[in-house]
């Protein structure tokens, strides 16, 4: 914190004790799995037709366009069609229906891949070909981010997982701390960098303990963070470990980074032949039973993961697809696990009661962007657009800060994306 | 089963709107029960228990404003004074003024403060000013006159700076000062001042306090009382007056609990942290000069009620993206913040001390009967307004302090009226007309309790003087001696 800003993040209560250190629940896998057709923003044409029998490992689907991301079938079974479903950012979207065999058969998808020996070139065009995009939540094809690496000086794995409840990054790691080293060190050979970080939370002793071990003897050391929000955000990361700004990309402070559990499952790629066809996902929140971290298929419905950690406890509940602070409440429970998804929080619905905005300040003080939700929601409120202006807005990452640090129970970053919404609409006119 | 829809986040700290004003009302009723002790153990029960009633009457007013307020917005009365929160600007309030307020006035000025000075701009939230300041000016400028003589108490070291200029030589302070039991006495705060400015130690640690429940900003404090502080001791170093200065500055009257309780007023202060730290400077360097030009008593409510106007313009000084404009916002602090301390200090230093030192020990030692004294010096005149055998009414003048030391054009002749029971040759009361001696300090012999002391008292009775305005007592006691010697004619 400096004397003229704000600390720009905030510790939040983790409640990450609920799920951390309990083992993982293997899922009998569904009879019915419903794989997303988008990955991340583009929508993929399907390689199977109704009727075909699909094994684990099998390409389902593949994008037209550049932003290439392949989608590979979790399961043995039978294709029954291309079905609308309801997805997690509530639009209806295509989903291959699959019966499940149960019979676990399957196809290796890659051949064995040595990346040591590999040329970079082998090494991106393999990590294209596996559907590899960030699993951290952006769902940015993995590729395209190393395209054309420059000046970089950093490679940053991020282990940082800030959002509380989830601790599915965290068994991860702590369970395929082989995969994830191959999976780091074939991405520091992409990145160009010379040396590598890799974050984890300062207080999470054991895995920092694993990490070490893992990390030993490679140019990938272990960094830890304070225990703050949102920490595992790119800028804040980036300007946690090498003190430096950037205005767009981080490859203009000479980083570049990427989630460890995309580590973790491009080593899986290389090693064994396997795409992402499996998550770990955790379930946790007050809103559910018995919280845990579940190992599912891609393509698993919520409802199955909730029945699995033993239902609901209150009738009004919020189900969140991913942590509290950046997740979409979703009031249906047909939406399924994508690749990208790694938790559903569940949380009793509760009422808060809303003050009048006491101008505190306390959302400029704590946005990581350095915006200033207060000024930004007044002057949406009275539909200033030149003030708008002047704010900066589109820099909001709809972190939730300012709404959670609100003491007046203002939803203010709701209030931010109106302003959005409005200067976008102003643009176009 | 229901599964809800709402915008994210779906997750709130544990922090509230209620929950730092539940801290604030906390610290608050420290320093009240601390200005009870000090008024009932210094002064009296009578003087405590009327702390007591000025706060609870201004608080019981400001609940029926909110609730009748509620009422008119159609809202829960509850729910109304629990999101208004206009206690605390009646605890504050009654906190900055002082003993002397009729406590009808303190009322008046609470509705008015919360009506005119938050309600009628939308409530809480939506105010310029801040309303226990605003409160406060409407007593000063509207209710003077409905002081109780009932409650008085020693000058005030606001009150008696003032007299002096507000700037003094090393010497002076050092006399001035033990008035007040020094300094380190003034820290603890066990002297008169404001109801709730007495003790610079306990605000200090309700700031604290506040400051680690995360319910003010430690800059707006820090800045404030910072600021004041090294204005004066720069000004105090260009004055000769001593390194003591700045922290006499900062002790006396209200910068500790306004720094505290008022600059930190979210509502009123700029959003932003620059803006923060510009508001607390400008406060700091308007309090200095208002103290030291105006002459005012204390200058720390209106400085705050003129940065409140500031308000809109610096938070839109500072709007934008605080990361990226950094550079900017950091230089446009810096400039503002020395501009508004160096205009203070020059101001500052342009102030003349009054020449004023304490009077001395009086020429003529008032020992012995009244009637035996000579007070020849002193040039009574005497002048029989009325006398029907039974009473007579003179009205008296003399010199005092000012004038028996050559003191300046300022000073003037004290003037009384004394009524005298012609039979029994002693005093009946003696009520005064001019004071021409030194405010806060001469004055100490001419208020309503000393002048009472002389009822009943005839030529052969001894009386009393009263320390440090020696000379004011003789020329008071001159004229009552004068005034029996006509009436014995
Ligand atoms: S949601 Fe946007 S405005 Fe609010 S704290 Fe996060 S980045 Fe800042
Ligand atoms: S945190 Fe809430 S109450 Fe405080 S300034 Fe921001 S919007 Fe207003």
């Amino acid at each position: 914190m400096s004397f003229l800003t704000g600390p720009m993040h905030h510790h939040l209560e983790g409640h990450k004790d609920l799920t951390a250190h309990k083992d993982v629940l293997i899922l009998e896998e569904p009879d019915d799995l419903y794989i997303p057709l988008v990955n991340g923003r583009a929508s993929c044409t399907p390689l199977v037709q109704p009727g075909d029998e699909v094994k684990v490992g099998t390409k389902l689907g593949e994008p037209v366009d550049h932003w290439y991301v392949p989608v590979f079938s979790p399961v043995s079974g039978t294709v029954v069609g291309v079905e609308k479903r309801m997805s997690a950012i509530l639009k209806p979207t295509d989903h291959l229906h699959i019966k499940n065999d149960h019979k676990g058969t399957s196809v290796r998808a890659f051949e064995p891949f040595d990346y040591e020996s590999a040329t970079r070139e082998e090494v991106l065009e393999f990590t294209k070909n596996a559907g590899m995009l960030g699993l951290g939540g952006a769902g940015f094809p993995t590729f395209m981010k190393y395209s054309k690496p420059e000046n970089i000086d950093l490679f940053i794995i991020n282990a940082v997982e800030c959002e509380p409840y989830l601790t599915a990054d965290y068994r991860n790691s702590m369970e395929n701390a082989s995969l994830m080293k191959a999976g780091a060190l074939a991405l520091l050979k992409l990145s160009t960098a010379p040396k590598g970080a890799i974050a984890v939370k300062e207080d999470k002793h054991d895995l920092i303990d694993v990490l070490n071990k893992t990390f030993a003897g490679t140019p990938i050391e272990v960094k830890t963070v304070k225990d703050i929000y949102p920490a595992g955000w790119e800028r804040t990361l980036v300007y946690l470990l090498t003190g430096r700004r950037y205005d767009r990309l981080p490859a203009e402070a000479g980083c570049i980074l990427n989630n460890v559990s995309t580590c973790i499952a491009l080593g899986d790629a290389m090693i064994n032949g396997k795409p992402i066809t499996h998550k770990y996902v955790t379930v946790s929140g007050d809103g559910v039973k018995d919280p845990h971290n579940v190992y599912c298929p891609v393509g698993t419905p919520s409802a199955t993961l909730i029945k699995a950690c033993g239902g609901y406890t209150a009738e009004d509940c919020l189900l969140i697809a991913g942590g509290p602070m950046m997740g979409r409440a979703i009031p249906n429970e047909v939406f399924v696990i994508g690749p990208a998804n790694n938790g559903l929080t569940v949380l009793q619905n509760k009422e808060y009661k809303t003050v009048k905005c006491l101008r505190c300040g306390r959302c400029t003080e704590t946005c990581p962007s350095g915006l200033e939700p207060v000024r930004i929601n007044q002057y949406e409120k009275i539909k200033d657009l030149d003030a708008l202006k002047k704010l900066d807005i589109m820099s909001c990452i709809e972190c939730g800060m300012c709404t959670y640090i609100c003491p007046s129970n203002i939803d203010v970053t709701e209030g931010i994306r109106r302003a959005k919404r409005y200067l976008t609409l102003q643009a176009k006119k | 089963m229901k599964l809800t829809f709402k915008p994210s986040p779906n997750y709130r700290s544990s922090q509230t709107t209620t929950g730092i004003m539940f801290d604030l009302t906390v610290c608050l009723l420290a320093v009240t029960v601390f200005s009870v002790l000090y008024y009932g153990v210094n002064y009296g029960a009578s003087y405590g228990l009327r702390v007591v009633i000025m706060m609870v009457s201004a608080v019981i007013t400001s609940l029926i404003v909110d609730a009748i307020w509620a009422k008119i917005q159609k809202i829960d009365i509850k729910e109304g004074i629990l999101s208004s929160y206009s206690w605390i600007t009646a605890m504050i309030l009654t906190l900055i003024i002082q003993i002397d307020v009729s406590p009808y006035a303190l009322c008046v000025a609470t509705v008015i403060a919360i009506v005119f000075g938050k309600l009628v701009f939308g409530g809480f939230g939506q105010n310029i000013f801040n309303p226990a300041a605003f409160g406060a000016a409407v007593i000063m400028s509207s209710f003077a006159a409905t002081k109780s003589a009932d409650f008085v108490t020693a000058a005030t070291p606001t009150t008696t700076a003032a007299a002096y200029g507000w700037i003094m030589n090393t010497e002076t302070f050092g006399s001035y000062v033990t008035q007040y039991g020094g300094l380190g006495k003034m820290l603890l705060g066990w002297y008169p001042s404001s109801l709730g400015s007495t003790s610079a130690v306990l605000i200090a640690l309700c700031g604290v306090y506040l400051v680690w429940r995360k319910d003010i900003d430690w800059r707006l404090p820090v800045c404030y009382i910072g600021s004041v502080f090294l204005i004066t001791t720069i000004i105090g170093l260009i004055k000769g007056a001593g390194l003591w200065y700045g922290v006499f500055n900062v002790l006396a009257g209200g910068v500790m609990l306004g720094g505290v309780f008022m600059v930190t007023d979210p509502v009123t202060n700029p959003v932003s942290i620059p803006g923060r730290i510009i508001f607390a400077v400008g406060c700091a360097a308007l309090t200095v000069i208002i103290r030291l030009k105006a002459n005012f008593p204390d200058g720390v409510l209106f400085s705050i009620l003129l940065m409140n106007m500031m308000t809109p313009a610096i938070d839109k000084m500072f709007d934008g993206n605080q990361i990226k404009n950094a550079a900017d916002f950091r230089n446009k602090t810096i400039i503002c913040s020395a501009l508004l301390a160096l205009v203070s200090v020059l101001v500052g230093s342009t102030v003349q001390a009054k020449e004023v030192v304490p009077e001395p020990a009086a020429p003529a030692a008032v020992e012995g009967s009244l009637g035996s004294i000579d007070f020849s010096a002193n040039n009574v005149e005497v002048t029989e307004v009325s006398n029907d055998g039974k009473t007579a009414v003179y009205s008296c003048s003399a010199d005092g302090f000012g004038l028996m030391n050559n003191m300046g054009a300022e000073y003037g002749r004290n003037e009384v009226t004394v009524t005298v029971d012609v039979a029994k040759g002693s005093v009946v009361s003696v009520a005064l007309d001019n004071f021409g001696d030194t405010a806060g300090i001469g004055d100490t012999a001419t208020s309503d309790d000393a002048l009472a002391g002389y009822a009943g008292k005839t030529l052969n009775d001894s009386v009393d003087t009263v320390a440090g305005a020696t000379f004011t007592s003789g020329s008071v006691a001159a004229m009552v001696q004068a005034a029996l010697e006509a009436a014995a004619k």
